[in-house]
């Protein structure tokens, strides 16, 4: 559905994207993970038509979007960073336009009307219809810079950061959104959140510098990393020596303690992977006497694999030592519906 | 075509959805207005004179003619305000990445804003048409001179836009583009100045130049094609580099 071959992009002196090249089947879900300036958008806007690459060659639903641009950019969704609003123009107004722009001459009137008002549905903005955009608030902009992309039902959705500056909720909506479109639409969507990618994307592309570094479903790219299995354990201010103690049970090659606090203590447990010590950790802490408050796997997240990825070769060998708190605003608004999910205690 | 009228009457609606629109069109009435208020003044103190010593003057030659000329100079200010934003505007905001992605060719995304800033031009000469029209109440004047008078202005018009596009187009800053666009009008409008201290054939060369200078025989009421060939080939330059400028925008990224 979409092939990006050798795909190059100079601005001048400067490389924006480096020889990339991935594929896309029908249906699925490819998230383009980087840090801010990999070269995300830049891919992006190749493969909307909107700029030339400097070398290789994009094809979407089969057509080069070099050699071909109006047959594919009929059959691309495109969400860019800033939803591409025009402040002056009603919800209605603007979508009707961007449909009259993007769907053949032959869709008559009524048609185009029943496309609006569907697609207002679908990305629940509907009561807005009479709002002027420049008086929308971030999450409906970007909902209806969603319902813009969607409005001529392209084989094709590329969404930039679709949820950057939604929150918690939205997030949520946005993502079972994408999710639902899969299947009839194939999504490339890019992002720097990483539980996204996790959540939505069925394999994910991991753009550093403007090269690809890594190409494979999330889970794969858990499993192939994980060198060691951490588990976070907390007790209660009796167990504050607890960490000597932990230190003896078999299959622990490393006791730290993460956090101390009036009332408990919290400790990283790493082990060797093979082998699962949760029961046993349990068990000493009960016959010990303290209080459990805590006890849960802290997996190798997508984001230790991405910071192994895209930091340098030196740093490679160690190992995680980001934890993903559900509410601690590291990640900010995205991260706390993220993980609400993906950091459950499972205890 | 239709995506160029869909373009053009979104550019055109902007005009009036937003008050830039109103206030350029506040302003062109008004100026024209004041134009028109000292030419009736002066024309009515020529009719008095000659009244007194031979037969009436013609109010389409002492009236209608220097004040429809005059436009050339509001133009000059007001005209910049409508093209500078067209494309700095959605350069600056990020729209130009729907219309770029959009299945429309760079070709008609610039026909259909130039059709739509042309639109708006219409818009204003229309209104000063109602000062026109006070004199067909009260006066006698031919009506034929006057309509080629409009047609040489929205020619003349069109290639003060097609040049404001231009510049539009190569900067995200819509001051930058009126100021630009400003003193490029400038320049357009004293080039054939520069023809009077000099000799008759640079004269000449210059005064063809100057596209103040074409729109003098539309006013008399004649439609030479040699000026009309002018404008629409000074019209289809302006939006060839405009389409350059797009097409490089595109490649540097």
């Amino acid at each position: 559905m979409i092939e990006v071959q050798h795909l190059t992009k100079r601005y001048g002196p400067v490389t924006a994207v480096d020889d990339v090249s991935f594929r896309a089947e029908k249906g699925e879900i490819l998230g383009l993970l980087g840090p801010n300036g990999a070269g995300k958008t830049t891919t992006m806007r190749v493969l909307t038509g909107y700029m030339p690459a400097t070398e290789g060659s994009a094809t979407v639903a089969g057509y080069d979007v070099f050699t071909n641009p109006i047959e594919a950019k009929r059959r691309v969704g495109y969400l860019p960073e800033t939803p591409p609003l025009y402040p002056d123009m009603t919800v209605r107004e603007y979508l009707t336009f961007v449909a009259k722009l993007k769907l053949p001459g032959s869709v008559s009137r009524s048609e185009r009307i029943s496309r609006v008002n569907g697609v207002m549905t679908k990305t629940n903005i509907t009561d807005m219809a009479n709002r002027h955009c420049a008086k929308l608030s971030k999450g409906y902009k970007q909902r209806v810079g969603l319902a813009q992309a969607l409005i001529h039902d392209p084989e094709v959705l590329i969404l930039d950061e679709p949820t950057a500056g939604l929150d918690p909720k939205q997030i949520i909506e946005v993502r079972d959104l994408i999710r639902a479109l899969a299947g009839n639409h194939t999504v490339v969507l890019s992002t720097h959140i990483l539980p996204e990618v996790s959540q939505t994307c069925r394999r994910v592309v991991i753009i550093n510098r403007g090269r690809v570094v890594a190409v494979d479903t999330p889970d794969n790219l858990t499993q192939q990393l994980k060198g060691s299995a951490t588990l976070y354990v907390q007790v209660d201010a009796a167990g504050a020596d607890a960490a000597a103690a932990l230190s003896t049970i078999i299959g622990v090659r490393q006791v730290s303690e993460h956090d101390r606090r009036e009332q408990s203590v919290g400790f990283e447990v790493a082990s060797d992977t093979e082998r699962d010590i949760r029961r046993d950790v349990a068990r000493m802490i009960v016959d010990k006497g303290w209080g459990l408050l805590e006890l849960r796997p802290l997996r190798l997240s997508l984001e230790d694999i991405f910071l192994q990825l895209t930091t340098d070769e030196n740093q490679l060998a160690g190992g995680s030592k980001e934890f993903a708190f559900p509410f601690d605003g590291a990640q900010g608004d995205a991260a706390e519906a993220a993980s609400e999910s993906e950091a459950t205690p499972n205890a | 075509m239709r995506n160029v009228f869909t373009i053009a009457g979104k550019e055109l609606r902007g005009f009036f959805a937003s008050p830039m629109g109103w206030i350029i069109m506040g302003l062109f009435a008004l100026l024209f207005g004041y134009f028109f208020l000292a030419h009736l003044d002066y024309f009515v103190g020529q009719s008095m004179q000659a009244q007194q010593g031979g037969g009436p003057i013609n109010v389409n030659q002492f009236m209608i003619r220097p004040l429809l000329q005059n436009v050339a100079l509001i133009n000059l200010f007001l005209l910049p305000m409508i093209t500078m934003r067209a494309y700095a505007e959605e350069k600056r905001s990020g729209t130009i990445e729907l219309l770029l992605t959009s299945p429309v060719t760079d070709v008609q995304i610039i026909l259909g804003k130039f059709l739509g800033v042309l639109g708006f031009y219409a818009a204003l000469l229309a209104v000063t048409m109602l000062y026109i029209g006070i004199l067909f109440v009260f006066g006698n004047p031919e009506w034929k001179p006057v309509l080629t008078g409009y047609f040489g202005l929205l020619l003349m018009g069109g290639c003060f836009l097609s040049v404001g596009l231009f510049i539009s187009s190569t900067t995200k800053n819509q001051v930058v583009a009126g100021a630009a666009t400003f003193v490029v009008f400038l320049l357009l409008w004293i080039i054939s100045w520069l023809g009077q201290s000099a000799g008759p054939a640079v004269a000449s060369l210059l005064d063809y130049l100057s596209i103040v200078w074409h729109f003098d025989d539309f006013g008399k009421g004649v439609i030479d094609t040699k000026h009309v060939i002018y404008y629409l080939s000074f019209i289809t330059f302006g939006l060839f580099l405009t389409l350059k400028s797009v097409d490089t925008e595109r490649w540097r990224g």
